[in-house]
């Protein structure tokens, strides 16, 4: 097992993309915008040897959706470069052609909350039923069920 | 009466067959429903067997509130049973939806998909009580057979009269004809 990523060594892997932050020993977070996390998880997988994406974090804060890509490798140290997508257009490239089990969490992403990751080969359900109703995302902070729409199961008619 | 019949309706009553349905339970419900199964309480000395198909089963077991994907696989296992056919759902969540109620992916209850005969109370169950249920559903079948069917303790089901509400259009009166 080889030593921990230094901060500076993070520093000088993002430069031009964003200031890396210590959150604890083996935390770094690198905050960046949406245009630059396609090159950000490029120079993590290259530069500093991330070759394992541990989750992709997607979080609803109310006025934004805010995207978390955590990166390790055999250094152990997790590399979060964080993003903050806006609400009427959530759009963001996909990770999947460099890292691709990251694909599953953007299917997982785009399901729940919306988020469309263009570039993604084949982005269709993976967590919700079958006849779950198209653009309805139930992660969505502003997301009620509306009374008069069939989510899935059986029809009442039915039983 | 005829004697094959009756042969029948004795074999039901001393030996029901079961089977689980998981419709997105939490576990703890199976795993009480194994800890019956096993040695500790061993159901197989009163003839409660466990089957793994439904097409062999009696007593369809079902824990977990029922999500939305396992609503319809729910209703075809159900559909699968041969007649006479009881259903128990155990636990909080096969009764109400317990923790889960509300959610978007669960429909509340087991009674929402399947006719449920007997509920057991419990998160989970102790296993004593599942065996209760499986007793309580072999009262059922008794009174069934005397009465000839599931029929007589079915509720008949309540017409609920449309009242309108302000706002929404009123159809408009037909046109009286004159006598």
């Amino acid at each position: 097992m080889s030593e921990l990523l230094k901060l500076e060594q993070v520093a000088r892997a993002m430069e031009g993309i964003g200031t890396p932050e210590a959150v604890k020993a083996n935390r770094i977070r690198v905050p960046t915008t949406p245009a630059k996390v396609k090159e950000a998880v490029r120079r993590a997988l290259t530069d500093l040897a991330c070759d394992h994406v541990v989750q992709i974090a997607a979080v609803d804060n109310g006025k934004a959706f805010e995207l978390i890509y955590h990166l390790t490798g055999p250094h152990r140290t997790v590399v979060a470069i964080a993003i903050e997508l806006p609400r009427d257009k959530p759009e963001v490239a996909t990770a999947s052609d460099l890292l691709p089990p990251a694909g599953i969490y953007e299917r997982q992403i785009h399901d729940l909350l919306g988020i469309v990751f263009v570039g993604h080969p084949d982005l269709k359900r993976i967590i919700l039923n079958e006849d779950w109703p198209a653009n309805e995302f139930p992660m969505r902070k502003d997301w009620k069920p509306n009374p008069n729409t069939f989510y899935g199961g059986v029809r009442k008619e039915a039983t | 009466m005829t004697l094959s019949q009756r042969l029948a309706n004795w074999a039901r009553m001393k030996s029901p067959w079961i089977t689980l349905f998981n419709s997105g339970a939490c576990n703890a419900c199976d795993i009480e429903v194994i800890a019956v199964l096993t040695p500790r309480f061993d159901v197989e000395r009163f003839g409660i067997l466990a089957k793994g198909s439904p097409r062999h089963a009696d007593i369809l077991v079902v824990t977990g509130p029922v999500t939305r994907k396992q609503a319809p696989r729910l209703r075809r296992i159900w559909e699968q049973m041969p007649e006479p056919k009881y259903v128990i759902a155990m636990g909080a969540c096969g009764a109400s939806g317990g923790v889960f109620r509300g959610l978007y992916h669960v429909v509340d209850g087991v009674e929402n998909v399947i006719p449920v005969d007997v509920f057991v109370a419990g998160c989970p169950p102790r296993p004593d009580e599942i065996i209760n249920a499986v007793v309580a559903c072999l009262g059922l079948l008794k009174e069934d057979l005397a009465h000839g069917g599931k029929a007589w303790r079915t509720k008949p089901k309540v017409i609920e009269r449309v009242v309108p509400t302000e706002g929404t259009p009123v159809p408009p009166k037909p046109a009286e004809v004159p006598a």
